[in-house]
């Protein structure tokens, strides 16, 4: 059974589709990058996934159930997301930050146990963090910040994972890193679904990708057929020998 | 929280009420006095403080908004209006209708001002809290309104508006009491949705908690300490808004340690103030709404002086 499944998705935010009878399917261990211009809408395309955002028409089930009907705290469990920026005024720890990965787990009023600081400390070893779980999140630069968003994600023991834009802001170095560490989840079983800015990054790990171009047309499949220089010019409206072209 | 930090904590509280026991003229040398004036008048100001600290946490937390107290988002004067309205309409202060009547006027200025800040779109810190003082504006105009029309009661209700602490009804403190402490009691079953407010309702809903109801929840839960505490003390500003500030240094922020924390320290703040009021410009006495304006409003600049530089 895909972890999940979407059919004819449809969405407009006005007149016009932006997402127009979209349909593809995820399997443990797939890394599927979302690529397309701006305003293609990547972005939507997530939240639509997750129900924070309602699709006008269409189905989108996750592990088999149609994700409308599914109460939040029960979908937490099944997936989790990563936002492209969160930021708070207040100085939540690491540590308190990744453990919130675990309210779906353990409800608004129990305190911690045993095995929710297992995976929390789980989640930290796995994006490198470890080190910082005391700090503020406020004092850590955006790179390492969005490390521990991914680890809040992963604490959640959720079997799709989606993040917006995860390398945005971040230096090469970075960059790298968050790609090899999505691909490692997705070995590990997870299905994993990446919205991204340059294709070149696809090619660090990625077996599928959603290719949106805009107005609702889409085309979507298996990484090294999706990224061929002649679909991404014309997605992104590029010349095909342009060098900005993986 | 640490050992110490709790004993220090205690330590403040503890010496609030002393204070607040001796303040006055007469010091320690009437029991009478003391018993009779001063301890209720102290439970009233631990009870409204309490009531204002609690609300003020509640409101910071799940608007993911550092300058939000139920004074600014118009909370207080939206229970205010409603007071007085009562007063004027002759219903008592014990009777449940006046306690529902509070609490609805202070609901509807919350979500007024809410729904206001919302209209602008994505909903900024910045628009809360114009929106809270456009509809706090207005409401002060009606309930001035009504106090210029209404001769015979006004100085009395006046006194009331300013946010005073005197002569408290024992079934008044014993009602917003029983109010406060349940809506702390209930704040604090749900902690660990508020921590995941405090980072943002996205965020709040990918962890599983559905956005839309904890807002209106802990709305519904700090109208009610709001509007229990102005049953008592009327309108008393920035209780709410600096205490959870001094509260989070101690504590951190999760919402666990913080909301019985602020309803603590806001009633230490409170009771402090109150007894500053009668002691320091003795013998007259001033108002426990104003010492806090005193203290607070330098305070609620400061923190608008923080945000705007980016590191709250």
């Amino acid at each position: 059974m895909p972890v999940l499944k979407v059919t004819g998705l449809t969405f407009s935010y006005g007149p016009r589709p932006l997402i127009q009878g979209l349909s593809f399917e995820l399997r443990s261990g797939d890394f599927m990058c979302v690529l397309g211009p701006n305003g293609s809408g990547k972005s939507t395309l997530l939240k639509l996934l997750t129900g924070f955002m309602k699709a006008s028409s269409g189905s989108v089930k996750l592990g088999g159930k149609e994700a409308a009907l599914i109460e939040p705290g029960r979908l937490a469990r099944l997936a989790a997301y990563v936002a492209s920026e969160t930021s708070t005024p207040y100085d939540f720890s690491v540590r308190e930050t990744v453990l919130l990965g675990r309210t779906a787990r353990a409800g608004f009023w129990r305190g911690y146990r045993a095995e929710d600081g297992a995976a929390a400390g789980l989640a930290m070893e796995e994006t490198g963090i470890t080190a910082l779980a005391e700090r503020s999140i406020n004092t850590l630069s955006t790179g390492e910040r969005q490390l521990v968003f991914i680890a809040q994600a992963l604490a959640q023991e959720a079997g799709l994972l989606l993040l917006d834009e995860p390398t945005s802001h971040l230096d090469l170095k970075y960059k790298a890193e968050i790609m090899a560490l999505l691909a490692r989840l997705g070995r590990r079983g997870l299905a994993v679904a990446a919205v991204l800015h340059e294709p070149a990054l696809a090619r660090l790990g990625c077996n599928k990708a959603l290719l949106l171009n805009g107005g609702g047309a889409y085309s979507f499949g298996a990484e090294s057929e999706m990224l061929s220089p002649e679909r991404l010019a014309a997605a992104y409206g590029l010349p095909i020998d342009s060098p900005l072209l993986p | 929280m640490t050992r110490n930090k709790s004993l220090i904590f205690f330590a403040a509280l503890a010496a609030a009420c002393l204070f607040s026991l001796a303040a006055g003229p007469a010091g320690w040398s009437s029991a009478d006095i003391i018993i009779n004036l001063r301890l209720p008048r102290t439970l009233a100001a631990l009870a409204v403080g309490a009531g204002l600290g609690l609300a003020g946490a509640l409101f910071q937390g799940v608007l993911k908004n550092p300058l939000s107290d139920p004074y600014i988002l118009g909370t207080s004067s939206g229970a205010t209006a409603a007071a007085v309205f009562c007063f004027l309409a002759g219903i008592e202060r014990t009777s449940p209708v006046f306690f529902l009547a509070v609490f609805a006027g202070a609901f509807g200025a919350t979500f007024l001002s809410y729904w206001l800040a919302r209209l602008a779109g994505r909903l900024s810190d910045a628009a809360l809290v114009l929106a809270g003082v456009a509809v706090s504006a207005f409401l002060s105009a009606l309930v001035m309104l009504t106090l210029t029309s209404a001769r015979e009661r006004s100085f009395s209700l006046f006194y009331f508006v300013l946010g005073g602490l005197y002569s408290v009804q024992p079934g008044v403190l014993i009602a917003s009491s029983l109010i406060i402490l349940a809506a702390g009691a209930v704040a604090m079953a749900r902690w660990r949705a508020l921590d995941a407010m405090a980072l943002g309702s996205e965020n709040a809903y990918h962890l599983g908690v559905d956005p839309e109801r904890e807002r209106i929840l802990f709305f519904a839960l700090a109208c009610a300490a709001t509007s229990a505490a102005v049953a008592i003390g009327g309108t008393i500003g920035f209780v709410g808004l600096m205490t959870p500030h001094i509260i989070r240094r101690m504590t951190g922020p999760s919402a666990r340690v913080l909301v019985p924390a602020a309803a603590l320290g806001g009633a230490a703040l409170l009771t402090a103030a109150d007894a500053a009021g009668r002691s320091f410009f003795s013998p007259s006495e001033i108002p426990a709404g104003v010492v806090m304006a005193l203290a607070g409003a330098p305070f609620f600049m400061w923190l608008l002086w923080k945000s705007s530089r980016g590191k709250n």
